[in-house]
């Protein structure tokens, strides 16, 4: 799957995530995550975070998790959601 | 969470974002901000329907508080998405002063817990309860945070569902109380009626007036069959979510039921006709003011009283008439033969309007077969409206007269029973009373008037000639029966305004100190001072 374009999926109301996706500068995926939750739940985020990147297998992304306590389906939705927007062609 | 849930939330967030970019590009230059209300529950919960009443009611309760605050309102919105209720207000106010507000909502509020009011600024920009200084929610169940919670899922949806019903059920324990706390004050204020004394013609503790068939403790079963009614009227007003006049119909089968129970009280002598038709349809109006967030000042409530009951003489009476002559000729009859059971059993009925739903039938047929009341021979007779217009037209005689009275006479230093029967003087000049005009016609009234003018001159209470004018014109009006029962009624309403005035946010509350202190207070006042004056009182509990 390519990145095309700029997307987002989620929102930043509470038990909700905003996910931002964009082409990328480099060769592979870099994601940047915050989280009110961080302290309790930045490993579980950064690794469904990892493990939905390698699934759709694409390349070439920023992605942006803005989380506000979303539960991990939620996430998992968010991601996938805010990549295929993004593959879509412009 | 279901892909509808999750589509209704983006719809949600863009939806707002469009609602700030309007917000943005008013050009007025003056600060403003969105606010929108959701449920604060489990999406399963959220999306079941089973709270979307609350969630209006707490939608209204929030507006009310910026209403109150005197914040103004640019848009507002409720609608129920995918994602269960939600609220949308736009404000003219600062951003953070609206996430202020919000946060004293959500604490103060009965179900706050269960609401999320999300503030959003001009730009986008949500605002945070830490922009505020303020710590991060807690959880419903335990003492952590409510996001590492819902989170984690740390909690069964089972306990989470229990736990929602516990702060439901407190809820309405809170309301309940309101209805209490307006109906105690009602009953309060029928109490001190009924022991305020000396009233010419009408009954209270020191003489039955122009009624051989009750006395004082007739009055005081009656009014304690009331009393429950009183806060069920209260109940009534308060749940009601549509029209005022559409709450007409279900205060007059209430009425009824009240009705039966004060028959059953007095023995079948009707002591508080008219007055559970006054005294409910103001409860009512304290209800709905209380639902609304508002305070239950006078003006708010007999306004809303008026609201309720607008157009009623026009559709009550508007049956009658074609029989009107038949009619007239009734009331002749039965005011010849005053003391007969007919004209007693009409003692106290200023024209109920409560228990006669035949009046609201719109066919004629219906109409016909139905025996007017007091008040609607009356007005055949006399073209007056009785307590209907008296209603209708917001209680002038109790705002513009008899409320002003009281209170001067009370800041004066007078006791609540010498206040309460200056004040009724005031209302014996100014009421077409429908129970006078049907006893003793309108010879009687003005009988009546020219006397309460002649006391209210010489000083009323205050003074000796005043106090010596009514204890003569009390031999007068039971000579000519005359018995200004309207006017009592009317008293009983200006003291219900004032007790609910001044108990004010304590009734609101739910709390009963302030009501309780006042009626203790004010019992001792009304049995103590009597016509004989300098009487002691007697402990009043």
């Amino acid at each position: 799957m390519e990145i095309r374009k700029s997307a987002t999926a989620g929102t930043l109301e509470s038990s909700d995530v905003l996910v931002t996706v964009a082409p990328g500068s480099g060769p592979g995926v870099e994601f940047k995550v915050e989280s009110i939750v961080i302290k309790q739940f930045g490993k579980r985020i950064r690794s469904v975070t990892e493990e939905v990147i390698a699934a759709t297998g694409i390349k070439n992304a920023a992605i942006h998790v803005q989380d506000r306590g979303a539960l991990e389906c939620t996430l998992r939705a968010r991601l996938e959601t805010a990549i295929a927007r993004a593959a879509e062609s412009a | 969470m279901s892909s509808s849930v999750l589509e209704a939330r983006e719809e949600r967030w863009a939806k707002k974002i469009a609602l700030a970019r309007d917000l943005a590009a008013d050009s007025s230059g003056r600060p403003s901000s969105l606010a929108v209300l959701t449920l604060r529950m489990p999406a399963f919960l959220r999306i079941s329907g089973r709270f979307s009443p609350n969630a209006l009611s707490m939608h209204a309760s929030f507006v009310a508080l910026l209403r109150k605050r005197g914040i103004g309102i640019l848009r507002e919105e409720f609608r129920t998405s995918g994602d269960g209720p939600e609220s949308y207000i736009s404000v003219s106010l600062d951003p953070l002063e609206l996430k202020r507000l919000a946060i004293e909502w959500e604490t103060t509020h009965p179900l706050g817990d269960l609401a999320d009011l999300d503030v959003m600024d001009a730009s986008s920009k949500p605002i945070t309860r830490s922009d505020l200084g303020f710590p991060p929610r807690k959880c419903l169940i335990c003492e952590n945070e409510a996001a590492v919670c819902s989170a984690g899922q740390r909690h069964e949806a089972a306990i989470i569902e229990a736990r929602i019903n516990q702060i439901l059920l407190a809820s309405e324990k809170t309301d309940r109380a309101v209805d209490s706390a307006i109906g105690r004050l009602a009953l309060t204020a029928t109490l001190y009626e009924a022991t305020a004394a000396p009233k010419p013609g009408l009954v209270d503790p020191l003489s039955p007036g122009a009624h051989g068939d009750m006395d004082y403790l007739t009055f005081l079963a009656s009014a304690a069959a009331l009393g429950p009614w009183f806060s069920e009227f209260a109940k009534l007003g308060r749940l009601h979510k549509g029209q005022p006049r559409d709450l007409l119909p279900a205060l007059r089968e209430a009425g009824k039921f009240a009705e039966r129970d004060m028959f059953a009280a007095t023995g079948g002598v009707n002591t508080h006709k008219g007055l559970i038709f006054s005294m409910g349809l103001l409860c009512a109006a304290a209800g709905r003011l209380q639902a609304a967030g508002r305070s239950p000042d006078p003006a708010a409530c007999v306004s809303e009283a008026a609201a309720i009951v607008r157009g009623i003489s026009e559709r009550d009476f508007a049956l009658l008439e074609p029989r009107a002559a038949a009619a007239a000729v009734s009331i002749g009859s039965r005011a010849a033969a005053a003391g007969a059971p007919a004209v007693q059993g009409a003692a106290r009925g200023l024209g109920a309007a409560t228990g006669n739903p035949e009046a609201v039938a719109d066919n004629p047929a219906a109409a016909s077969a139905h025996t007017p009341t007091v008040g609607e021979r009356l007005y055949l007779a006399y073209g007056v409206r009785g307590i209907r217009g008296e209603a209708e037209d917001g209680f002038p005689a109790v705002i513009d007269h008899a409320l002003p009275r009281l209170k001067a006479g009370l800041a004066a230093g007078l006791s609540w029973n010498d206040a309460m029967i200056d004040s009724l003087f005031v209302l014996f000049t100014t009421v077409d009373d429908t129970n006078v005009l049907g006893r003793a016609g309108r010879e009687g009234l003005n009988f009546l008037r020219a006397g309460a003018g002649r006391v209210l001159m010489l000083g009323g209470m205050t003074t000796p000639d005043g106090r010596g004018a009514i204890q003569a014109m009390d031999k007068l009006l039971v000579e000519r029966n005359i018995s200004p029962g309207g006017c009592a009624d009317l008293l009983a309403l200006t003291v219900f305004l004032e007790l609910l005035a001044t108990a004010g946010d304590a009734a609101a509350g739910g709390a009963s100190a302030t009501a309780g202190t006042s009626a203790a207070g004010g019992a001792t006042a009304a049995g103590g001072a009597t016509a004989a004056g300098g009487a002691t009182a007697p402990s009043s509990a």
